[in-house]
């Protein structure tokens, strides 16, 4: 990898600019080598492998923005593209806020975060072949699995370079690995589809085809026979995966753009209760080896752990350096996003949690985009298991919840113990007092 | 920050803009003052890529045994501006070129692709493509014939890329200023146009050549309402391969602008659906997501080949309502998912899935065609020259009925009308959810009270035979089609609706 150059020439393009009237410049290149494998009963199906590049660069005019990106990195098309945005810039609107970050100081050594694992690098195709056969082939042994949709191997290794002209100059190198597998259960017309996955910036810490298969077959097998229920309100339990799909939704209304366009419930709420005692939740940038984790966010501002809501009072924001100043507040290094999102561990065991509901549904999956976040408002179509006395009696399909993120913030009364840092955003099973179910 | 009146600010000048652009710098010097016309010889004078280099490259992809070669070439640029907060708040030019080398070996695929287009560099790229098939070369590569599509089906005539940057904000300010005075209750606006060109050469080892210049467009408005502490947000867009003349004729910015603040306002009325099964009636606006979902999505011929797709063994049989005929077709003039060829090469024609309710078709590709042994029709797309081909829809149309809407809503004593969405999700079990984000109530034929907030959950086996009427009033949605993780533009059209009974998801 030619890091320096890669380096240098984002910085000299941002000396470039500054040269031919920009005020500020921002220039970030991501480099990349990928290589996947999908394999179908039993035969590879496809096999990529690319290495890219691409740049992307923000030019400030007096106040005035411009955008611009290519994945042509030729000096001819990079010279045009920055004499075009500066002069598009001119015909923007001043914003006095508009600008780059001060220079910050990067807390941490990138070398520090696990993020980077020479084992990707080296890891054999033949390996990474093997791993997704191994999966799909454990699957596949299953009688309860109909059909497999294919298995995947991916890595990826990276790194991103940031330049800007309050003179900050960095890069990190980023690797990833990944392994899936999808599935089909169910007769007749009544079929359903699930499957498990796993990522990891290393090797070792991949989970192994045994789990992963065992993991989506549970999955998908326990939906067969699935069917719809009354319509009613009752407590519903999410299992991992769906609290992180709910905190996805959260994450979107504490971005610091929406909040500010007032496109979200929790505008206007910091400082404020918004949920019940056992809510806490946090994002943490530099969690070591986290999905997330970075030294530094999308505009070259340090990340650091966040603390977005403390035993229900929401305390901050998840903001960019501009919408830090709309809100009057500081930047979290959160550009690029969320880093890794959690809902802070409780002390019951996912059985207990169960146990304690009379009736009512566990949440295994959702389809669908009806999320509001100027409302709060949740309805998905929703697949899971039924609970009756505390225990599981049997699954369902083809249901609809409903609910409120802001009600639900106050209706959580348990957050299991089983947190774990796999994806960047994440959070234990929980249970939610009460939600809409919609079936007959 | 900007102390103008919100209504008045376009008068006022609040926005500040001297629309004193003369030059062409803002788009592609290449591209200027030429309508985009495609030309086998673009990636040649552009980049230096000569047909002797696409033979030798498609050569070296067959070179381990491969039966089929092809480069897929695209240059695309991609420019939007956007207002927020009164202000021009950003602009963007984006440049996307790469070739993407694909070697096919029986069922499998190998790929590769680079940003890079020097002779070494493909060359490398196709030797990465062709280890898919691990053996000696069997196949020769055809010379390179180059053809034309016969199909034009593109607005071309005042394209966008042609329009000063000038004229393009004060499209957007237009769209703006129509959301924002429509309502006082209009707190936020947000308004941008963002317009494409593409560029695509393929060149494969049957010796087809083929090229084309895809424009796309589109305006986006989204509007925020806010009443005594409620807040709601209603969107509006307009576009498709079209020119700037579309803003003049089709539908004004103002159009638009007005739409998004109208359905904003009318939300901040409404109620939670009521929840469960009932009769629902889909109207015309944007009911599209119905067919795309339930109807299009099982029907691409992958998802049937590897037999994942509900639909897979029901080829020739009887799977809807006899009054339901659904088709796609990427020849509507200017329309969003239109194309002269897809992303294979294929010129496409309008392909029939579902005939008088009987299953007749499938969205093919080359691959699922040859495998299938059935015709290909046009529908391998791809998302980016980093993506392989996969078949998707472009223009998915449930074809007219007689009845008129009111006939559809009198004959609903109680239900539920579905008018616009945020969009829909299938999975290959056919289970498919709608996002519906405005309707009504349907009490005694008449629609009454606004609903917000809807989830229309079915499986697509049951919903085919549920359409008991169908209007005579079909309107377009346009749409973003999700697949394996790739993107596609596409349209979807049906008239009013009415299925007998659908789960709906609400609150109680």
């Amino acid at each position: 990898m030619s890091t320096d150059n890669l380096l240098g020439l984002a910085e000299d393009l941002v000396s470039s600019g500054r040269k031919k009237g920009a005020s500020q410049v921002e220039v970030s290149i991501r480099e990349g080598t990928e290589f996947s494998v999908d394999v179908r009963e039993g035969e590879i199906e496809k096999l990529a492998e690319a290495g890219s590049k691409s740049l992307s660069l923000r030019v400030f005019v007096e106040g005035k923005i411009a955008r611009a990106s290519s994945s042509d990195l030729s000096k001819e098309t990079l010279n045009r593209l920055i004499e075009n945005a500066i002069e598009r810039a001119k015909l923007s609107s001043a914003d006095p806020l508009a600008g780059l970050p001060e220079k910050g100081t990067l807390s941490v050594d990138a070398g520090s975060l696990k993020i980077y694992d020479p084992a990707v690098v080296d890891m054999p195709p033949e390996k990474k072949i093997a791993a997704a056969r191994a999966t799909e082939a454990i699957c596949l042994s299953d009688k309860r699995v109909k059909k497999s949709f294919g298995a995947g191997f991916r890595t990826t290794v990276g790194a991103v370079y940031l330049a800007n002209s309050n003179g900050f100059g960095s890069s990190y190198p980023r690797t990833s690995c990944s392994c899936s597998v999808y599935l089909q259960s169910g007769e007749g017309s009544n079929l359903f589809d699930e499957g498990w996955g796993d990522e990891s910036h290393s090797v070792a810490d991949l989970e192994s085809p045994e789990e992963i298969a065992r993991k989506a077959i549970d999955r998908v097998a326990r939906l067969i026979g699935g069917r719809k229920v009354e319509t009613q309100n009752v407590p519903v339990v999410l299992e991992p995966p769906m609290t992180a799909s709910l905190l996805s939704f959260f994450n979107t209304c504490i971005s610091g753009n929406n909040v500010y366009l007032k496109q979200s419930f929790l505008a206007g709420k910091v400082g404020e209760k918004v949920g019940n005692d056992l809510v806490t939740i946090v994002d943490d940038g530099l969690l070591p080896g986290g999905i997330g984790t970075k030294p530094f966010d999308g505009e070259g501002v340090p990340t650091r752990k966040t603390v977005v809501m403390e035993r229900g009072v929401l305390k901050s924001y998840l903001m960019d350096t501009y919408a830090a100043k709309k809100l009057g507040m500081k930047s979290t290094g959160n550009a690029s996003g969320a880093n890794n999102l959690y809902l802070a561990a409780g002390t019951p065991t996912p059985e207990e949690i169960i146990k304690s509901v009379e009736k009512g549904l566990y949440l295994t999956g959702t389809i669908g985009f009806g999320l509001v976040p100027t409302t709060g408002d949740i309805s998905r179509g929703a697949f899971g298991l039924w609970i009756e006395k505390g225990e599981i009696a049997f699954p369902v399909s083809e249901i609809t919840i409903s609910g409120n993120l802001g009600q639900i913030l106050h209706g959580i009364q348990m957050v299991g113990n089983d947190l774990k840092f796999k994806d960047s955003i994440t959070g234990p099973t929980i249970k939610i007092a009460e939600m809409t179910v919609g079936g007959k | 920050m900007l102390d103008v009146n919100r209504r008045d600010f376009l008068r006022t000048g609040g926005i500040g803009l001297a629309a004193t652009l003369t030059s062409g710098f803002w788009f592609d010097l290449l591209a200027r003052g030429s309508a985009p016309l495609p030309s086998a010889t673009f990636f040649e004078e552009r980049f230096g890529v000569t047909r002797e280099q696409m033979k030798k490259i498609l050569d070296l992809a067959l070179s381990k045994g491969g039966d089929f070669s092809e480069l897929f070439f695209e240059y695309k640029i991609n420019n939007s501006v956007r207002m927020e907060e009164d202000i021009i708040k950003d602009s963007s030019e984006n440049i996307s070129l790469g070739v993407g080398i694909r070697v096919l070996k029986g069922a499998q695929t190998g790929y590769g692709y680079t940003d890079d287009l020097s002779f070494e560099r493909m060359k490398q790229t196709a030797l990465t493509a062709a280890t898919i098939a691990g053996g000696n070369a069997g196949f020769a590569v055809a010379d390179l014939t180059q053809e034309n599509s016969p199909l034009h089906v593109y607005d071309i005539k005042s394209p966008m890329q042609d329009l000063l940057l000038s004229a393009k904000v004060d499209l957007v300010k237009q769209a703006y200023a129509a959301a924002q005075s429509h309502d006082r209750r209009i707190t936020k606006v947000q308004a941008g146009l963002v317009d494409e060109i593409q560029y695509v050469t393929i060149a494969n080892s049957e010796g087809l050549l083929i090229s084309d210049a895809r424009p796309q467009t589109i305006m986006f408005v989204s509007a925020t309402a806010e009443e005594n502490g409620v807040r709601n947000t209603g969107f509006k867009t307009a576009g498709g391969r079209v020119g700037a003349d579309f803003f003049l004729t089709k539908e004004t910015p103002g159009s638009v602008g007005t739409k998004a603040s109208a359905d904003a306002v009318t939300l901040l009325s409404a109620i939670d659906p009521p929840a469960g099964e009932q009769p629902v009636v889909l109207g015309s606006l944007q009911s599209g997501v119905m067919v795309h979902e339930a109807v299009g999505h099982p029907l691409e011929a992958d998802a049937n080949r590897k037999k994942t797709s509900i639909m897979w063994d029901k080829l020739g049989q009887q799977v809807a309502n006899p009054i339901v005929t659904i088709y796609d077709d990427p020849t509507i003039p200017n329309a969003r998912g239109s194309l002269n060829m897809d992303d294979e090469g294929i010129v496409p024609s309008k392909t029939v899935l579902i005939e008088k309710g009987k299953l007749v078709g499938f969205l093919q590709d080359r691959l699922s065609a040859k495998l299938m042994k059935m015709e290909p029709n046009g529908h391998g797309r791809r998302a980016s020259y980093r993506d392989v081909p996969i078949p998707r829809m472009a223009n998915t149309v449930l074809g007219p009925g007689e009845a008129s809407v009111e006939d559809i809503l009198r004959s609903v004593k109680k239900g539920f009308f579905a008018e616009t969405y945020q969009g829909g999700q299938v999975s290959d079990s056919g289970k498919f959810t709608f996002s519906v984000n405005m309707g009504y109530l349907i009490e005694d034929g008449k629609l009454t009270r606004p609903v917000k907030n809807a989830t229309l959950i079915g499986t697509n086996v049951q919903i085919l035979n549920e359409v008991e009427m169908i209007g005579n009033d079909t309107r377009f949605f346009l749409g973003t089609c999700g697949k394996d993780g790739q993107s596609a533009p596409v349209s979807a059209g049906t008239p009013t609706l009415k299925l007998r009974q659908m789960t709906v998801g609400g609150r109680s």
